[in-house]
């Protein structure tokens, strides 16, 4: 009965948090071996900055935050970011990033790759924060 | 405890509601009053019970959370690489496993009203315009690769199959990008932007004189070489470039007699028009080669200045000694310097491109010949429909052999207006009405005529 109870105010819970506008937080994190600045996310996530020091830069997008970080960070709708990505790939032959499901593997591809930037939604540890936007 | 007072709250509310329910309205003031009394004293039940088994709820959850011990924080620590595991599963990959395979496809309706003597009569009809699959393996952090195909329907209906793309690349930096193997030529900006993709480019149709090699334009749009391609930031505008070195196309002329030659042959270069093969010849980018290296050699320069978001202006140059394989073996000194401004915006775009051109025979001695060609287009994003306009000219001089052998190198002027509308962000139909004025098809000659035409254009 607990049980099902906890269950029934999480459903509640969640759905009041679905209802409610996208205003968190997004904040862009990199691994501890790449440095980048705040002016540089739109072109790493553009793929026209591709390196860093001399290593290789692996964008990758958070599928739950995506919106958010595109209207916050990029500035951009996500039809213009992808049809951005459409006429990259297809001119440079350079692929867009890859879309990790949520925080948690964006989070973990990030801490563990070198030259990886992504973005969460809450303030994480472990990895160097670029911008909080 | 303000969980209980809400779900009190709760219950009174429903218990009037259920109180003021129409059933009863049609029994006595007696019946009713101890109907509500009844119903009433069971609301109240109910709540107590509630309240007596959220207090037992909290009662039973800790008061405070406990830091988590270290075998605590392990689990945690398993558990949320768990998650990501589980995440990275069924998430999206592009780059880290598997072939990256991207296409375009275009299917449409046309009817051309174009009527003469050189180029004969426009096609009515449904088409097929081509289904283009592109490829972007990755071999690590430098190493790139971009290959190609696209099947293409010719002006008999047959299909034709083309390698379109087959490039090897390193990347040394952002600023350093090395290329070989035949890739679509870096001039002006049309051409490596939109290309085969039809869905990418706005208009239904590319401007004429930048077609395909077979399909009406006059230079080259794809070649085989050398390319080192970059750009870079400056403040926070950015700067790119393109050089390439390349195997010169070649002109093959079909062999045939011309009309034009005939029709024309007082404005045509001498030996074109008595030889017979004027505006038989299209280009042929020499992917295997030649018996003799022949350079074709060009470059490309732009400025994206951070005042205005979108703004590009290059310009662009194109040198090459193209000879014919004609029974007269003309040889010409391509020459082409030009320019282009784009802007794309969210709403606006704005595409204009120029190409000058001062090329030299070297084989008959005629001296050197001007001719230009340019568009400019502009459309205006509303929602999913995009109104659009295109005005294409050029001037194209018949004694040049460069010219005067193409198929395509006849002078013309033509005004589109065309509507775009978003299917969906990969789909887009669009329709377009054109007018054209053919020049250069004899003494006195011109065809104007209409063109109206349907694409559906498809990405993936």
């Amino acid at each position: 009965m607990r049980f099902d109870l906890n269950i029934r105010v999480s459903v509640l819970a969640l759905s009041v948090l679905l209802a409610l506008p996208a205003t968190a937080d997004v904040f862009v994190i990199a691994h501890s071996s790449v440095q980048i600045a705040a002016g540089d996310v739109r072109d790493v996530f553009l793929g026209n900055m591709q390196f860093a020091g001399g290593s290789k830069l692996q964008p990758v997008d958070n599928a739950p935050a995506q919106a958010e970080f595109l209207a916050k960070a990029m500035r951009m709708e996500p039809e213009r970011y992808n049809s951005a990505w459409t006429k990259k790939t297809f001119r440079d032959g350079v692929n867009p990033p890859s879309v990790k499901s949520g925080d948690a593997e964006a989070l973990d591809f990030v801490r563990r790759t070198p030259g990886a930037v992504g973005y969460v939604t809450s303030a994480p540890s472990g990895v160097t924060v670029v911008q909080k936007y | 405890m303000k969980f209980s007072h809400r779900l009190m709250a709760l219950s009174i509310s429903s218990a009037f509601s259920i109180a003021s329910m129409p059933a009863f309205a049609q029994a006595s003031d007696a019946e009713k009053m101890k109907a509500l009394e009844q119903k009433l004293e069971r609301s109240m039940q109910l709540i107590e019970q509630l309240s007596a088994k959220v207090s037992q709820l909290e009662k039973a959850k800790p008061t405070a959370a406990a830091p988590a011990s270290g075998e605590q924080q392990a689990k945690l620590d398993n558990l949320e690489r768990q998650v990501a595991q589980l995440g990275s599963g069924i998430s999206s990959r592009s780059t880290d496993s598997g072939l990256p395979l991207h296409g375009f496809a275009d299917v449409g309706l046309g009817a051309s009203g174009e009527n003469n003597a050189v180029r004969g009569k426009g096609s009515k009809g449904f088409n097929v315009g081509s289904l283009d699959l592109y490829l972007t393996p990755q071999f690590g952090s430098n190493v790139r690769s971009l290959v190609e195909l696209v099947f293409e329907v010719d002006h008999d209906g047959g299909v034709a199959t083309d390698l379109e793309r087959v490039q090897v690349g390193y990347a040394f930096s952002d600023a350093a990008v090395a290329w070989i193997g035949r890739f679509h030529t870096p001039y002006g900006y049309w051409n490596t932007a939109f290309h085969h993709g039809a869905q990418i480019q706005t208009a239904l149709s590319r401007p004429r004189f930048l077609d395909f090699e077979d399909k009406g334009g006059i230079l080259p749009a794809h070649t085989t070489g050398a390319w080192l391609t970059g750009a870079l930031g400056l403040g926070d505008s950015r700067v790119g470039y393109d050089l390439y070195l390349a195997n010169a196309p070649q002109l093959q002329v079909d062999g045939s007699v011309s009309a034009l030659s005939g029709l024309n042959a007082g404005a045509l270069s001498p030996l074109a028009a008595a030889g017979g093969y004027a505006g038989t010849g299209t280009l042929n980018m020499r992917m295997a080669g030649s018996t003799k290296f022949r350079p074709s050699v060009g470059g490309n320069a732009w400025y994206e200045p951070a005042a205005i978001d979108g703004l590009r202006l290059g310009v662009h140059a194109l040198g090459a000694e193209i000879g014919d394989d004609s029974a007269d073996l003309n040889r010409t000194r391509l020459r082409m310097l030009g320019g282009y401004a784009v802007y794309s915006g969210d709403r606006w775009e704005v595409l204009g491109e120029y190409y000058g051109f001062r090329n030299q025979d070297l084989s008959s001695g005629t001296g050197k010949h001007s001719s230009w060609a340019g568009y400019l287009q502009a459309s205006y994003s509303i929602n999913r429909l995009t109104p659009y306009v295109r005005l294409e000219k050029t001037s194209l001089d018949q004694k040049d052999y460069y010219f005067a052998v193409q198929e395509s190198g006849r002078s013309y002027t033509r005004g589109s207006v065309g509507l775009r509308y978003e299917v969906d962000p990969k789909a887009a139909l669009k329709l377009e009405f054109g007018r054209t004025n053919q020049r250069d098809i004899g003494p006195g000659l011109t065809d104007n005529y209409n063109e109206l035409r349907m694409q559906y254009a498809i990405r993936f």
